[in-house]
Formats: structure tokens, C-alpha cells, sequence
């Protein structure tokens, strides 16, 4: 859309004269040639009204296939058998299908998913379990899936590392390698060009959870943050956890009172150097990566470059209504916004 | 007799027939292209969709987008990002536009006085809009306070320099036959000068206007038409009168509408310039109107300098010349219609080169008599130089 603003050259100079609206009688300011605009100090009394909050209404989860609701609790530990030499086998199947997401009513994106989902099944299993996933590509564009751990080169996913480095579409490729270290960490697509496979939705939770376990807690959830960019600039102009922005806004999450909470959380954000989370009227312990059982710190906030994860642990003292959001404020305002519901 | 007639009516009905079967055949091309698509594939992978802002209201605690969908096919609002927030919104009648439908979004925003804001409107299909709000300022609504401060603007930038420069008639009436040349020549320099202004506008609105409306077409119709006209009344009335009298006056006056119009374009943009607290009328820019609009008060009394005009007719020039802006200030300080715009702009384009073809034979007629060699060069160049000069003043 076009302005009104540019009709002439003269209109542009100076500031605000002769009348004020609303019968506030401005000052006359000239400034000659110079093209700011300066600002009376008794304007900074006239904030106007209350406004709303930020925020949409819910999208068709039905159409979409997948619900944030769930996907914060869903765990997945594959088909599991045992080896002959006794360790856990985990089998995975995972299909790329090119879909259509609803991020806010009324906006679809193209949508590259794994499974038909933003994000990706959260694949878990313990430390030391052999994994093997299956990747069959059901879309257009050669896929692949780049783990983060250790395994040897030509599971890498990457292009040139062989046939599991690009998957051509109709195709499939199963990885194969033992979990570790343990932690927690992510996948995603590693194809050329990458910052769109990501952008599009190809990317889930890894979870390594150590031999002995973590200490128990009452619940615990994933939380993947990243950004759609539906318009193709390169920018964000959605964010969310969970894909879906403001879901955990309009559907608080509801936890009790002395509950021990931990939470997964990763960083896919493409395009934007840094993502953040904030958490309000309490403090969490937080293990980067996952890969001690120390926390090294006792905060409210982190940040999170892009693929940066780390593991929360908290719970509440008092019920209420309280936000969680990134403290980049302007990604709350344009969707990563949550709420816990803390009851009694 | 008879046979003539029938055989003429006969022949007209033929004619008739003959004219349709091109229309026919048409007909049956574009019903066979629009059912087969004619061999040609010409479905876009990508939705075309265009939205037109044609207004803001910057209300307490909201903002209202007056929007038009000037693309080929319907378009639904999806999501609206007020400065980097998504804001609930609401659309009136209905997020689904039509192709040239309008439609109003409503959003609730504490937006703060004197702040900038972007606006990004998403498309069901993800195509982005932008709407910028440079400075955020209550839009004044209809009201006899807004009334009178358009009234205002309108009167010091046209009225009262137009009446200024006529008020040098009686000095001017001393001049000898050279000077009143140099001048007539001046005030042809003055209206093509004021000429390129105007079509530079024209332009620039035109950029504006949804492309289904066609503003260069806008343009270009109402400039000819208005250039047509003007010529055609003006040869009647050397036929009807012949009195060199009358006909001067009637070149003063056409030249008075053709600045009129000018004017009206000029007041145009202030008012909506004022409209959206963009407008930056500090005495400065105030004295700089009237400095480079007294140039054309002088213009418009110059092919009466050997007549005595009444002083009503005189106020008559003035108030034709000049209050044209009063006018274009209300009509843009409360809607916003680039259309329109461009409309006046293009006539004001023709009516001013209209009269610099009017002023031509006048000076024609003088330098018959007497030969004036470098007179109308300098003259035109000094009236083109005078509003180049003043203009820097508001540029």
C-alpha cells in the first residue's frame, strides 16, 4: 500500500503548525529545509486509550493435522526392540510432506514438514540405544536430515556425504547410529538452500536422556522456538513455540502449585540472530545442551542463538496467571507468547 | 423520392449488419479463449493481488484503514502488524473484498501522538501490504474548527497572494507598450512554469491512483478536453463580440481558471497533507505561498493593463484565481480520492496551456506592430525564472 505522504516536496518540511487537532493549539516550528519532525513536550501527555493486546484467534488445528497441545508432551520412543547384543533398538519412520500450515486464522503457508508436522516428531531415547530412522520423501525437493551427536560421516545428512545427504523426492534413506552424547539436541533438513529447508519447517526435538535418567519431575515439556517468514523476505514475520503464534496465549498451560516442570527448549529461529526466554515471577535452572546434570545458572532469562537448546527446571510458589515469552519483545508481540496457569 | 429513402434505409441496415459481425465474431473469440484458454497456459502460480490505501483515521485508541482492492481478483485480509505486533482486528463489511470493493479495518491501538507506525496487512495468500504513518495525529474529523482552519490554509495560500498581485494594476496601467509585451510575455513564462508543475503533480498523483482507474488516462483526457474547450468558448466569443476589449478580458479571466485550478490542486494536497499531521505550514512556508502566488495575481491582471476594468470585475479574477484553494483544501482535508485529484490537476494542465496559447496571439498581435526582438524571450524566461526562484522558498 502507498501513503498519501509524498504528494509534494513542501508538505514534508517542518513541523506541525497553525492548528493542532483536537483544538491543541501547537507550536510553529520552521526548520527550514531539514526534514525532521520535532515534537511539542506537552504532546507526551496525550497517550491515547488503553488499546488491546497483541494476539489472533486459533487456527484449524483439524485441517492442520497437529495441535501445539499435544506436541508438548509428545514423546517419541519409536519401535523399540533389543539388539542381539542386548542394547535398544530404536526404529523411526519419517515421511517429508509438502503441506499447508494455518499459522493465524485466515493465513496459510507452504509448509515443508516432517510427518506433517512444525516441528518434527521429538524423537527421544537413552544413551547408547542404536537409532535407526527412516527417511522417505514425499515431496518435490530433495530432503534430508542432519542430527546433531555424534555419527559417523555418511549419516550426516548433508549434501556430499552421500545418499543420506540429499534424498531425492520418491525416495529413502534410513540413518543409522548410537545415541550420544547424551543431551539434548535437535535435527533438521540440511539441503542447499539450507535457511529456506529450515525456515519451511523442517526441523524436531533429539532428546539423549542420560543412562541413569534424569531426576524425576512432575511434567515435562518440548518447546521449539523458530519463525515463519510467509511472505519470503527473509525476515520473520510470525513467531512462535510450537509453531503456532500465540497458541500457549489463547490456551494457558496448566501446571499446579510446587509442580517440578522441565522443560525442553530449542532454538530453530532462521533469519534472526537471537531468540530468548522468559519466564515471569520465577527462576529456572538451566543446563545447556543438556549435556550435564549441573545447572549453571539460576535465572529468569536466556537467550539462544540459532540450534542453541538448553533445559529448564522450575516450579511455582504461588497460583496465578503467568507469561512465558521470548524477551526479544517484538517475536512476543508477534506470536511467542505463552501463558502457565498455575493452580492450587 | 421514396425509393431513395428506402434504399438509403435499406443500405443503413446493411451497414448496421456489416458493423456487427466483427462484434459477433469477437464475441465468439472471446467465448472460445475464456473456454479453452486458447492453447496458452495462464494460470499464475502466485495469486495477483493488490490493495490500495485510500485513507487513515487515527482515532483515540484505534486506527482505521480505508482500503480498496484494486487487484483482478478478491482478496481476504488474513492478519494485521501494527509496529511489529500482531493486533486483533476487525473489517467492515467484510475481510473478503472484491475486486474494486472497499472495505475499513479496524484496529484497537494505543497509538501515542507524534510517533511513527508501519502497518503490515496480510493477504490469505501471505502477500504483504504496508502502510506507513510517518506522524500519528488525531485525523480531524468534519467539524467548524477543521472547517475554518482548511478555510484558513486556503485563503493565505491562495486568495490573498492573488489579490496582493493585483493590487499592482494601477502602477502597472503607467507601463509603456514594451513593457506591457515583457509582461504578458512574463506571465506565458509564469504558466508554463506553473504548467510543468502541475503535470509534475498530475504524475505523481497518477502514480497513485488504482491502475484499474488508469490515472495517465485521467490525465491526458481531462488536460485535451479541458485545452479543447477552452479554445473552442474562446473562438466563439472573438466571433460573437470581436471587441479586443472583451476578449482581453476573457483571457484574463480563462487565465484566472486555469491558476484556479491550480490552486485547487494545491489546496488539495495541503488539505490532505493536513489531514494525516504531515502538513508543515510554519510562517515560513506561509510567506514562501505568498511570495510565489503574488506572481500570479500579477498574471492574471497583465492582458488588461490598457483596458479599465471595474473593480468588481478585478475581484471577480482574484476570487476566480484564488478561492479555488479554500475549496481543494476542504475536498482534501476530508476524503482523500487521488482520482479526483488527478482529475483537477489535469484540467488545471489544460486550462493553463490553453491560455499561454491565448497570451501567444495576444503578444503575436503586439509585436506586429512594433518589433520587439529579445522582449518575449526575456519576458517568458523571467516569468519562468520568478517561480523557479520562489519556489525554492517552499520546495
Amino acid at each position: 500500500m502507498k501513503t498519501q505522504l509524498n504528494r509534494r516536496d513542501f508538505l514534508k518540511i517542518g513541523a506541525l503548525g497553525v492548528m493542532g487537532a483536537g483544538g491543541t493549539a501547537a507550536a510553529v516550528q520552521t526548520t527550514g529545509n531539514s526534514q525532521s519532525v520535532s515534537h511539542h513536550p506537552a504532546m507526551q501527555g496525550m497517550d491515547h486509550g488503553e488499546g488491546t493486546l497483541p494476539g489472533v484467534g486459533d487456527v484449524d488445528f483439524e485441517k492442520n493435522g497437529f495441535n501445539p497441545e499435544e506436541i508438548l508432551t509428545d514423546f517419541d520412543y519409536g519401535k523399540v526392540s533389543t539388539l542381539p547384543d542386548g542394547r535398544t533398538l530404536r526404529e523411526y519412520e519419517i515421511t517429508v510432506i509438502n503441506k499447508n500450515i494455518e499459522i493465524v486464522p485466515g493465513l496459510e503457508y507452504p509448509a515443508w514438514t516432517y510427518n506433517g508436522r512444525i516441528p518434527g516428531p521429538t524423537i527421544r531415547c537413552t544413551e547408547g540405544d542404536r537409532i535407526r530412522i527412516t527417511l522417505f520423501n514425499g515431496s518435490n525437493h530433495p530432503h534430508s536430515m542432519h542430527f546433531h551427536g555424534f555419527h559417523p560421516g555418511e549419516m550426516d545428512g548433508v549434501p556430499g556425504s552421500g545418499p543420506g545427504g540429499s534424498v531425492q523426492p520418491g525416495d529413502s534413506f534410513t540413518y543409522e547410529f548410537d545415541a550420544e552424547p547424551f543431551g539434548l539436541h535437535l535435527y533438521h533438513c540440511h539441503v542447499f538452500p539450507l535457511a529456506r529447508h529450515i525456515a519451511k519447517g523442517l526441523y524436531g526435538t533429539f532428546i539423549v536422556d542420560p543412562k541413569e535418567g534424569r531426576p524425576p519431575v512432575d511434567r515435562e515439556m518440548v518447546m521449539v522456538m523458530s519463525g515463519f517468514d510467509v511472505d519470503f523476505d527473509d525476515a520473520n514475520d510470525f513467531y512462535a513455540v510450537n509453531a503456532i503464534p500465540f497458541y500457549y496465549q489463547n490456551h494457558p498451560i496448566q501446571i499446579k502449585v510446587g509442580e517440578a516442570v522441565r522443560i525442553y527448549l530449542v532454538n530453530i529461529l532462521e533469519f534472526d540472530l537471537l531468540n530468548s526466554f522468559h519466564l515471569h515471577a520465577n527462576f529456572f535452572h538451566y543446563y545447556p545442551t543438556g549435556t550435564s546434570l549441573t545447572p549453571t545458572e539460576f535465572t529468569d532469562t536466556i537467550i539462544q542463538g540459532q540450534a542453541q537448546r538448553g533445559i529448564l527446571e522450575f516450579s511455582y510458589k504461588y497460583p496465578g496467571m503467568y507469561m512465558f515469552h521470548a524477551h526479544v519483545t517484538e517475536f512476543a508481540e508477534l506470536g511467542w507468547n505463552g501463558m502457565f496457569e498455575v493452580m492450587e | 423520392m421514396s425509393q431513395i429513402s428506402s434504399t438509403s434505409s435499406r443500405l443503413n441496415v446493411k451497414t448496421i449488419a456489416l458493423l456487427l459481425i466483427p462484434i459477433i465474431l469477437l464475441g465468439g473469440v472471446i467465448a472460445l479463449f475464456l473456454s479453452t484458454g486458447g492453447g496458452l497456459k495462464l494460470t499464475s502460480p502466485a495469486p495477483v493481488e493488490n490493495l490500495n490505501l485510500e485513507r487513515y483515521v487515527l482515532k483515540r485508541g484505534s486506527i482505521d484503514l480505508q482500503i480498496q482492492n484494486t487487484g483482478p481478483e478478491e482478496v481476504k485480509i488474513a492478519s494485521v502488524i501494527v509496529n511489529s505486533a500482531v493486533m486483533p482486528f476487525e473489517v467492515t463489511p467484510s475481510s473478503t473484498i472484491s475486486r474494486l470493493g472497499r472495505a475499513q479495518i479496524h484496529v484497537n491501538y494505543a497509538w501515542t501522538q507524534g510517533e511513527a507506525y508501519g502497518i503490515t496487512v496480510f493477504t490469505s495468500n501471505s502477500i504483504p501490504f504496508t502502510v506507513e504513518i510517518p506522524v500519528a495525529f488525531e485525523t480531524p474529523q468534519p467539524s467548524s474548527q477543521t472547517f475554518w482552519a482548511f478555510t484558513l490554509i486556503g485563503l493565505y495560500v491562495g486568495v490573498i497572494p492573488i489579490f496582493l498581485g493585483i493590487f499592482w494594476f494601477p502602477a502597472l496601467r503607467q507601463l509603456g507598450r514594451r513593457a506591457m509585451t515583457f509582461l504578458m510575455a512574463a506571465t506565458a513564462g509564469l504558466l508554463l512554469f506553473l504548467g510543468l508543475d502541475t503535470i509534475n503533480e498530475a504524475l505523481e498523483v497518477a502514480a497513485r491512483v488504482p491502475s484499474a482507474f488508469q490515472g495517465i488516462g485521467i490525465l491526458g483526457i481531462g488536460a485535451v478536453a479541458t485545452f479543447l474547450l477552452l479554445d473552442a468558448i474562446s473562438k466563439r466569443q472573438t466571433q460573437v463580440t470581436g471587441n479586443e476589449t472583451e476578449r482581453r478580458f476573457a483571457v484574463s479571466l480563462m487565465i484566472a481558471i486555469g491558476i484556479g485550478f491550480h490552486n485547487l490542486g494545491e489546496g488539495l494536497a495541503i488539505g490532505a497533507a493536513y489531514s494525516v499531521g504531515e502538513i508543515a505550514l510554519g510562517t515560513f512556508l506561509v510567506v514562501g505561498f505568498i511570495i510565489q502566488n503574488i506572481t500570479e495575481g500579477l498574471g492574471i491582471i497583465a492582458p488588461l493593463l490598457r483596458d479599465r476594468p471595474t473593480i468588481g470585475r478585478l475581484a471577480m479574477l482574484g476570487f476566480v484565481g484564488g478561492a479555488p484553494a479554500i475549496l481543494g483544501a476542504w475536498i482534501g482535508g476530508y476524503t482523500a480520492s487521488p482520482i479526483l485529484a488527478v482529475l483537477f490537476l489535469a484540467i488545471g494542465t489544460g486550462a493553463i496551456f490553453e491560455v499561454v496559447y491565448e497570451i501567444a496571439k495576444l503578444i503575436q498581435k503586439d509585436t506586429a506592430k512594433e518589433a520587439m526582438p529579445l522582449t518575449v524571450f526575456s519576458g517568458v524566461l523571467t516569468g519562468m525564472l520568478m517561480l523557479w526562484v520562489t519556489g525554492m522558498l517552499i520546495k
